[in-house]
């Protein structure tokens, strides 16, 4: 019985002009997002690409130098954009697109897409995620808020009643047919997805991806089942199709619009954030206090000279094995790296302070768990920009300790001599390997609980209220 | 007259008695309170910021002062010394905070290469800018709509699916009269509410009475009289309640959320800028190439630019200041011409986007509202530019000391040029979206009424 009634609400859904019209044009908006995204990821990433590979052969390029010439010089470490971020941009046009490594200092990462556009961009892009997230839902709204008014309305729900069967059952036959229905719709945008993903010999043969995607497509999944469920429910529970249908959309409003911003502001004036004048004057201030990497007049250098004399047993520089200049440069870079990442680890966690309202709102409003959920998933969240910046930073500074190094074994007097061309070229270029998805995961907990927990909320308690629900 | 005062006091009662329509109201007015507390709330903040750099600055001269105690050579000075470029908010920033929390309201400026500088991003929550700004403007142009909606979805038809409307018509009312009566009712609560919210946040804000104010309640205004043509345009319909609601939220979300997103991309598409990347690699290139190059030849390159010190001694040290720094401006000419094809591709970028605006009134709305606040990418391109005229100053007050070989004393610290710009107000583009407001709303209007005259209206 409640597989007929799933069959039927599906063929009758299929029969449905406003929702074939409805339907076909959510899956152009998919098929069209699919592609732009697919577009615009290939073009950043040939950008980014570009760019990496012509600082690399200009680092490896570099004429005689020295070494501390060519921490100044330098190198560039662009942001590659994750696999599956054409799916999912995320925050990736918030977020910078390169990172200027150089000796002394942790630079920002600049050029974001959002610096690059006018207000525009505010209103979001079009993209799969977008769709999923917030358009799917309307159309799922449109599917299902009748589901049991229409019937009430009509008088047929006491005849399907008098079948035997219960209201429950009738609701899960429904809710079978509706996602049939929206299978239609979603299942062909994520199949040109994977075949995307499947055509750039880049991806293919790269589990970890696979398995992404995968489990993005099953979050989408559960998040449908939610909405539909508690379409149903609401439909079970409304007077009238009028009253459901205005219900429905009120959540979806609130939902999708009002409350992820009202909570990302309230979360960010709560927590606030110092700016990068205060950071950078701050690890200034406590790096002085250390060993000041260009002033070799400075106190503790002299201590560490001292100590170098009384280690080789020499009383003058020219006798030691090493450049002093070198190792006191080392000594202030390992000092105001560790104070800069002291600093740095603060702010992140200001931010996810700000963000853990939003994450915990996914408890109150499924989108809030969808949203995290599949940005993380596609790579394109803030642990995965965190993870970058760091991955950078740890670049930059074994970049310039290596450097630091070299100047140091090059011995009293180091300022008149270069070293040769063929040194840069041994000194790997930075590449940079995208966490894997055993690294995503813990982090995405609460809001994959958050997403099961409506989806087991609604097909318990939901459904107890259908139970509850009247008849005619 | 008497009719239309009889039609609107029953409107009154109406809305009276509806407890969804006033907790909805009440919700926006809400909602129009938090968006003005935090739009001029995280304005405060900017401030708040800006006014602390200067004592950052002045305890870095003490700094320098403690390290150099006599008088010391400029090109160190030059070298170490932070300058702050400073974008002060208008006041109108808090109503409409646009893009000012994803670009930077203050640059770090040293002598050294400006282009290295120019583009360095300030501390942002990418999360939070994902999410935007709940301000005035994001309550206007987003929410506002959907009170209209709210209000007007069954302007006839609810009376319709009752069966009271062949009642009405049955007295000496017309249609057309009835509909004009409940929609100016309609409007009368709706502009009431946008009045006053923006009231409130004008004061709250401190904005200056010019006719800038005028403009805002302008584009405000005509943006909801758009909305109503567009329930108007709906109701010519004549369908049922149902269909009524969702037609409006199908508008609601086309011209709201669709258009824009896919203008979005569109815009980013068809306007790309690459030079953003490459200036920067350029820039670098140029710069730690003239290390390398010789120094006679840097310096012929130099004067070819700056004659007045043609004169100069002939370098002939290892290493001196002002070798370095006509290097670092030599580096900034060589990436000048992918400066200028960036930003010129910025503001183009831009300008496509004001152009498609009409496309949808929000958009139009929405870019208005950030032109007057001086929130969006032009008024921060205003401001590079007159941060790289600052480090122009800068230039300007170093190379007489580098050059002509002057002793840097502690006197000199006070006379340092400083910087201060305030975002000006793009009332032009304000204009321009007004004027596309206008002809979107007279089309809705226009087609609204030749429906409504076109079709008589069905009682039942």
């Amino acid at each position: 019985m409640v597989r007929s009634i799933a069959h039927k609400e599906f063929l009758s859904t299929l029969r449905d002009r406003r929702f074939a019209v409805l339907s076909l044009l959510m899956l152009a908006l998919l098929l069209a997002a699919t592609l732009v995204g697919r577009r615009g990821y290939a073009t950043l990433q040939a950008e980014r690409a570009l760019a990496q590979e012509t600082v690399n052969e200009q680092f490896h390029h570099q004429p005689g130098r020295h070494p501390h010439r060519v921490a100044h010089y330098g190198t560039f470490a662009f942001r590659p954009r994750a696999a599956l971020s054409f799916l999912d941009s995320g925050l990736d046009s918030f977020t910078g697109a390169v990172v200027y490594l150089e000796a002394h200092q942790q630079n920002s990462v600049n050029f974001s897409p959002a610096q690059q556009a006018g207000s525009l961009i505010r209103f979001g892009e079009l993209s799969v995620a977008f769709v999923l997230q917030t358009l799917v839902p309307l159309l799922l709204i449109f599917l299902c808020f009748g589901a049991f008014t229409e019937e009430r309305e009509a008088g047929t729900l006491r005849l399907l009643l008098s079948q035997g069967i219960t209201l429950r059952q009738v609701a899960w036959g429904k809710i079978d047919g509706y996602g049939l229905a929206a299978a239609l719709v979603v299942v062909p945008a994520l199949g040109l997805a994977s075949a995307l993903l499947f055509s750039s010999e880049a991806t293919a043969g790269s589990p970890d991806r696979w398995a992404r995607l995968a489990l993005f497509g099953l979050g989408y999944v559960v998040y449908f089942f939610v909405i539909i469920v508690g379409a149903v429910v609401v439909s079970a529970r409304a007077s009238q199709s009028r009253a459901a249908l205005v219900t429905l959309l009120g959540c979806w409003m609130l939902g999708c619009l009002i409350l992820p911003k009202a909570t990302a502001n309230l979360g960010a004036g709560l927590f606030p954030a110092i700016t990068k004048a205060q950071l950078d004057a701050a690890v200034h201030e406590e790096a002085q206090h250390g060993i000041n990497g260009h002033d070799p007049q400075d106190k503790r250098a002299a201590a560490l000279k001292a100590a170098l004399f009384k280690k080789y047993s020499v009383s003058d520089e020219k006798d030691l094995p090493m450049s002093v200049a070198g190792v006191t440069m080392a000594e202030g870079e390992a000092y105001s790296s560790r104070v800069y990442q002291q600093h740095f680890a603060d702010l992140t966690r200001t931010y996810e302070r700000q963000n853990a309202l939003s994450t915990w709102a996914s408890l109150l409003n499924p989108y809030q768990a969808i949203r995290p959920l599949s940005m993380g998933l596609a790579g394109s969240d803030f642990a995965h920009y965190v993870h970058f910046q760091q991955a950078a930073e740890a670049y930059r500074y074994q970049l310039v300790q290596h450097l630091n190094g070299l100047q140091a074994s090059m011995g009293y007097g180091d300022k008149e001599r270069r070293l040769d061309a063929a040194t840069w070229r041994a000194i790997p270029v930075f590449t940079y390997q995208a966490p894997p998805l055993g690294w995503a995961l813990p982090q995405l907990a609460l809001p994959t609980l958050a997403l099961l927990a409506w989806a087991l909320a609604l097909s318990w308690l939901g459904m107890r209220l259908v139970d509850r629900s009247t008849t005619g | 007259m008497r009719l239309f005062r009889l039609l609107f006091y029953y409107e009154y009662l109406h809305f009276k008695a509806s407890r969804g329509l006033l907790l909805l109201t009440g919700l926006l007015l809400a909602a129009g309170l938090y968006g003005i507390y935090y739009g001029t709330a995280e304005v405060a903040r900017q401030r708040q910021h800006l006014a602390e750099l200067p004592d950052l600055g002045r305890h870095q001269v003490a700094e320098l002062q403690a390290k150099f105690p006599g008088p010391a050579d400029a090109g160190e000075v030059g070298y170490y010394h932070q300058n702050y470029a400073l974008h002060h908010p208008t006041a109108w920033a808090g109503l409409a905070l646009g893009q000012r929390d994803v670009n930077p309201y203050y640059l770090k400026l040293r002598l050294l290469g400006l282009q290295g500088q120019l583009y360095a991003s300030e501390n942002v929550n990418p999360t939070k800018a994902l999410s935007g700004n709940f301000d005035l403007a994001f309550v206007l142009v987003y929410l506002f709509p959907l009170l209209i909606i709210a209000l007007g979805f069954n302007l006839l038809s609810s009376e319709r699916e009752q069966g009271i409307l062949p009642l009405l018509l049955a007295q000496p009312v017309s249609a057309t009269q009835l509909v004009v009566a409940k929609l100016a009712f309609r409007l009368a609560v709706v502009l009431g509410l946008g009045v006053l919210l923006s009231a409130v946040g004008l004061a709250w804000a401190r904005v200056p009475l010019d006719g800038r104010v005028g403009l805002w309640l302008a584009l405000g205004g005509l943006y909801c009289l758009f909305w109503f043509g567009v329930v108007l345009l709906v109701t010519a319909w004549q369908r049922n309640s149902s269909f009524n609601a969702v037609a409006l939220l199908g508008a609601w979300l086309t011209l709201v959320v669709l258009v824009p997103s896919l203008l979005s991309v569109y815009v980013a598409a068809a306007r790309p800028v690459p030079q953003g990347l490459a200036l920067t690699m350029q820039q670098r290139e140029a710069i730690h190439g003239g290390w390398d190059q010789p120094k006679a030849e840097t310096m012929r390159r130099f004067f070819a630019q700056y004659p007045q010190y043609r004169d100069t001694a002939t370098i002939r040290e290892r290493f001196v200041w002002r070798w370095y720094y006509a290097f670092q401006y030599l580096g900034d000419q060589s990436a000048a011409p992918l400066a200028r094809a960036y930003a010129q591709g910025q503001a183009q970028r831009h300008a496509l986007a004001q152009r498609l605006a009409w496309l949808s009134p929000a958009l139009s709305a929405q870019l208005s509202f950030n032109a007057l606040a001086g929130t969006d990418l032009p008024a921060h391109m205003a401001f590079q530019q007159s941060a790289t005229r600052y480090h122009d100053a800068l230039r300007a007050f170093y190379y007489p000391f580098l050059f002509k070989k002057v002793p840097f004393t502690h006197a000199e610290y006070a006379r340092l040029p400083t910087h201060s710009f305030t975002s000006p107000s793009d009332t032009s583009a304000a204009w321009a979206g007004l004027g596309q407001l206008l002809l979107s709303t007279a089309a809705v209007y226009a087609l609204g009424l030749a429906l409504l005259r076109g079709r008589a209206v069905q009682s039942r």
